[in-house]
């Protein structure tokens, strides 16, 4: 069954998620608007400040404003995040889809590719690319896509197989129409369902890989300001402001668990089961 | 006129490697335009299989396959679409349940041919497709599951139709059906014949249904055509046991039957 928005939203956690998820991709987009200072503007007045009427957020080691950071943040760390999830969309879904309809030969190099990315680990591969091509948000996430695709190759390949092999696609190859005609007019509808839930549910754990990676300052430059490194700077001076990683830490939890719910909401309407990459890495390394 | 099907020693496999094996063997069979030739055997005799072979669906070993005057054994690729894209043969398939995608509309499945070709006016000759099977235009927006098996098999027909074929296979096309739609069905396929003069090649594993509506008939035993001839001649005068064994296991066509030593015999011979 496709999933519609209204059935989704009917479910309390399929509207809460989406609700907040769509608040963060605003406040994201205006958010630069919004935002009550420069966000790279130091203010040597103002280090380590608590929460304040003209620091909502307080200040962090250099006096810039927190919440103008976290605005900032958002937008960088949410494009990285749709960037993996785009780039691992593509790599999976259309070999997924094509592996079904090309033939064995077609099907088993795929299958040994996605076995091989299975088994690489995120964070080393993403350092290895930034390494490979420069330090970039671009690189790291076209990494992270690359790792993610297996889940959507495995999901696309398994719902096309049943029906590539269904007596109304042979009849519709029957009338002569090309591959292309067959794979959008009766695979992809079927598919969509459970490429949708695999979406979700990778935008959640891109998100997380995106904060590891820039907590650990990879692919982004000083003084960029992105949730994972806002988490890092917080950390190194905990003592001096203890509530300082909440804000950044709160945000990368609650959207990584609205994609998770909107994920378990998709899969519920729709009747289709996310991959589970540790399930995924558990068969390749058997 | 030449036949719409000529096929000559027809040798195909099946499978891979060690599973590979033989399904027709040596298959000689033809088809004239206008003519209704049933193929009749057990399940796993070849009938699909052969069906299949005539639209290019299956490699074939050995033998010739011409249909409406095309070789399609050697067509590959862009020339085998090109040749189904003329949609001068057709298939229906035995359950419209299974060939009708169940998303979309009964007249988005009976109109896809056209829309492959690029064709326009698609709606009006849907609706005048459906209408020529008997069926209600409206019935275009509806999907599979909101319509009868026999409605179902209707809409299959005017679908196969829709490209004016000169032949249609048709593979069990009234086994999925109850008794009324098979009537139904099997009245709609005869006055398409007698209207249109399309050629049919009418495939059973049940000769009490196809008895009535054949001119000739072909026994398919084991991927080997035993027996052919006129449906009146098989029928009457079967000559190979594995034909005598059908007539009798038909109820319809003969209501003494046969008596089960007989019958046991019979498949003693066949063994």
């Amino acid at each position: 069954m496709r999933p519609r928005l209204s059935s989704v939203l009917r479910h309390r956690v399929g509207a809460v998620s989406v609700t907040f998820l769509v608040l963060v991709a605003v406040l994201a987009v205006i958010g630069p608007w919004l935002a009550p200072y420069d966000p790279l503007q130091q203010n040597q007045d103002a280090l380590l400040q608590g929460p304040s009427p003209d620091h909502l957020l307080g200040t962090d080691n250099l006096g810039r404003d927190e919440l103008s950071r976290l605005l900032a943040g958002s937008r960088l760390s949410l494009l990285a995040a749709l960037e993996a999830g785009v780039v691992g969309l593509v790599l999976g879904t259309v070999p997924g889809l094509l592996s079904v309809y090309l033939g064995r030969v077609f099907e088993w190099a795929t299958l040994r590719v996605m076995d091989a990315f299975v088994t690489l680990p995120f964070l080393v591969f993403a350092v290895a690319m930034t390494a490979l091509l420069g330090n970039g948000l671009t690189q790291a996430m076209l990494a992270v896509g690359i790792l993610v695709s297996p889940a959507f190759y495995r999901v696309t390949r398994a719902a096309a197989f049943p029906v590539a092999g269904s007596q109304y696609v042979e009849a519709a190859r029957l009338t002569g129409a090309p591959a292309w005609f067959v794979l959008a007019r009766h695979v992809w509808p079927k598919v969509l369902p459970a490429v949708a839930v695999t979406t979700a549910a990778t935008l959640g754990s891109s998100l997380v890989i995106v904060s590891s990676l820039t907590f650990l300052g990879i692919g982004i430059r000083p003084p960029e300001p992105t949730w994972g490194g806002m988490l890092a700077t917080s950390l190194e001076y905990l003592f001096q402001r203890p509530t300082a990683p909440l804000a950044p830490a709160l945000l990368v939890i609650l959207t990584v668990g609205a994609c998770n719910g909107l994920a378990d909401t998709l899969r519920d309407v729709s009747g289709v089961r996310a991959p589970s990459l540790r399930k995924e890495k558990a068969r390749a390394a058997a | 006129m030449s036949d719409l099907v000529e096929v000559r020693d027809l040798a195909v496999s099946l499978g891979r490697g060690r599973a590979r094996r033989e399904i027709l063997q040596g298959v000689d069979l033809t088809v004239r335009p206008g003519e209704i030739v049933g193929l009749i055997g057990e399940t796993g005799s070849g009938k699909t299989t052969l069906a299949r072979s005539l639209l290019g669906l299956n490699r074939i070993d050995r033998g010739t396959v011409s249909v409406t005057g095309t070789e399609v054994g050697s067509l590959r690729g862009e020339a085998l679409r090109a040749f189904r894209r003329a949609g001068s043969v057709q298939y229906i398939f035995q359950d419209p349940l299974q060939s009708l995608d169940p998303d979309l509309p009964l007249g988005r499945s009976v109109g896809e041919a056209l829309e492959v070709r690029g064709a326009s006016g698609i709606a009006n000759r849907v609706a005048g497709a459906l209408e020529r099977v008997g069926l209600d235009s409206a019935l275009a927006a509806r999907l599979p599951s909101e319509v009868s098996g026999g409605q179902r098999q209707r809409a299959a027909i005017a679908r196969a139709m829709i490209t004016e074929p000169r032949l249609l296979l048709c593979d069990e096309p009234v086994s999925a059906l109850d008794a009324s739609s098979r009537t139904a069905v099997l009245e709609l396929l005869l006055r398409l014949r007698d209207d249109e003069g399309v050629g049919l090649l009418f495939i059973s594993h049940d000769l009490g249904s196809v008895a009535g509506v054949t001119d000739r008939i072909a026994v398919l035993h084991h991927g080997r055509i035993v027996e052919a001839g006129a449906t009146a001649q098989v029928i009457g005068e079967p000559s190979h046991p594995y034909t005598r064994l059908l007539v009798g296991s038909a109820p319809t066509l003969d209501d003494a039957g046969l008596d089960r030593t007989v019958r046991a015999a019979l498949r003693a011979q066949l063994a």
